[in-house]
């Protein structure tokens, strides 16, 4: 047994450097800029809100986008995609997700 | 060591073209990738696909596959002689075939690649594991240990699948989908690469009370017909322990009560709410003075549930 591990939260609340990001998704960085720039996911805002300024390798991340980077890459891998295709299945899972989840919320609320 | 039927796994001849192979791959990863699938055992099956691609798309590897002849899928054998004394002079009884191709090219100056004295530096395998926890364990926090089958290098410089338990505390406040990131207890990395990492994806067992979307929870809160119409005050069931609720007069079926943070608490402090949903219920085999006494109360009743009806009815 090895001992108790850190753990990470892969959420909205949790903030995550470019190189973590990079590292731990398995997506080039010029993939990854690709994919901020076509909106399938982006850094947090700059100080004065908007897009950050400065060099990318500041930037900072949700830890979530580690899922979305991940699957990004894992779509990229095993379905051979570019960006483009990496963004719009990125974006078509995503709505899939939000819809699940508001049918598991309904679902909550009915009578059995 | 036993045998798999890479080419029937991918459903292509064993003349098959890399481009047939392709596009075979494509086919069934699309019908099984984990990320679009919903087929219950789809990830083990896009396991077998991944694997039988791997090889089978590397002209290298699928000549030294080729190799081995051909063998029903599951049984035993021996590979060629010369591969014992290139591969595994340990032997390859316990070897995963999977495993042995899927490294052919990492290992330096060993397999088909002939980079002979190159010692890349490798990250260790990221491992994707989905843990079920039940509802009371997500909102106390819990301790897991999580078995993944990670590939280590033996005396004989062959690499093995060798079962770990990484020991996880899950805090408290994780829900459905949730996932966490152990950073370093994935696979070892090789050759002073980083060690791979653990990603949980957590998913929550149905509970015989509560149903959970997101931090809230729901619960079903049945009422007797005059509990309904007069109102009650009852006790609830919460997550911690009972709690006194107050129904209202003139309840209606599908009503939500809200109990405010009486849901599943957050990590960093904090809790969803739990919604009581009301549900009006009949005694099942009502006796005959509670049957009398509901003809009464249908004669001196002037209450009538469908007068809507009236208005938007056709003509």
């Amino acid at each position: 047994m090895s001992d108790d591990a850190i753990l990470q939260f892969l959420d909205e609340a949790t903030d995550i450097a470019m190189d973590e990001l990079l590292a731990a998704s398995g997506l080039a960085r010029a993939e990854l800029l690709e994919l901020v720039e076509l909106g399938a996911f982006g850094p947090r805002p700059g100080a004065r809100g908007g897009e950050p300024l400065g060099d990318p390798a500041g930037w900072r991340f949700s830890s979530r986008t580690i899922v979305l980077g991940r699957r990004a890459a894992r779509l990229r891998d095993d379905f051979g995609l570019d960006a483009a295709g990496m963004a719009l299945a990125l974006a078509y899972l995503e709505r899939i997700e939000a819809l699940e989840r508001r049918l598991r919320e309904l679902e909550c609320q009915l009578l059995r | 060591m036993k045998y798999k039927d890479y080419y029937a796994v991918l459903g292509v001849e064993r003349g098959a073209s890399q481009d047939d192979i392709k596009k075979a791959y494509r086919r069934l990863a699309r019908k099984y990738h984990p990320d679009v699938s919903k087929e219950p055992d789809a990830e083990e099956q896009f396991k077998q696909v991944g694997e039988a691609y791997e090889t089978l798309k590397d002209p290298e590897k699928r000549a030294a596959y080729d190799q081995l002849g051909r063998h029903q899928a599951g049984q035993e054998f021996r590979p060629p002689p010369d591969w014992e004394s290139r591969f595994s002079p340990g032997g390859f009884e316990d070897l995963d075939l999977g495993d042995l191709f899927a490294h052919f090219g990492a290992r330096p100056g060993r397999g088909f690649s002939g980079r002979a004295g190159e010692r890349f530096a490798m990250a260790g395998q990221d491992y994707e594991v989905s843990a079920t926890l039940a509802l009371e364990d997500a909102a106390r926090g819990t301790e897991l240990a999580i078995q993944i089958a990670v590939p280590e290098s033996g005396p004989d410089g062959v690499r093995r699948r060798t079962p770990k338990a990484v020991r996880v505390r899950i805090p408290k406040g994780v829900i459905e989908g949730e996932r966490l990131r152990i950073p370093g207890k994935g696979g070892p990395g090789l050759n002073g690469g980083p060690a791979g990492d653990l990603y949980l994806d957590i998913r929550l067992e149905p509970h015989s009370l509560f149903r959970a979307s997101g931090h809230d929870l729901y619960l079903e809160l049945p009422l007797a017909p005059w509990e309904a119409v007069l109102g009650a005050q009852i006790d609830v069931p919460t997550l911690d322990g009972r709690i006194s609720l107050a129904v209202k007069p003139g309840a209606r079926a599908g009503q939500k009560l809200r109990v405010p943070g009486r849901g599943l608490p957050r990590p960093k402090g904090g809790a969803g709410d739990l919604y009581c949903v009301l549900a009006i219920v009949t005694p099942s085999d009502p006796s005959e003075r509670e049957k009398a006494l509901y003809r009464e109360l249908a004669s001196a009743s002037r209450f009538d549930p469908r007068a809507h009806f009236k208005k938007g009815e056709p003509a």
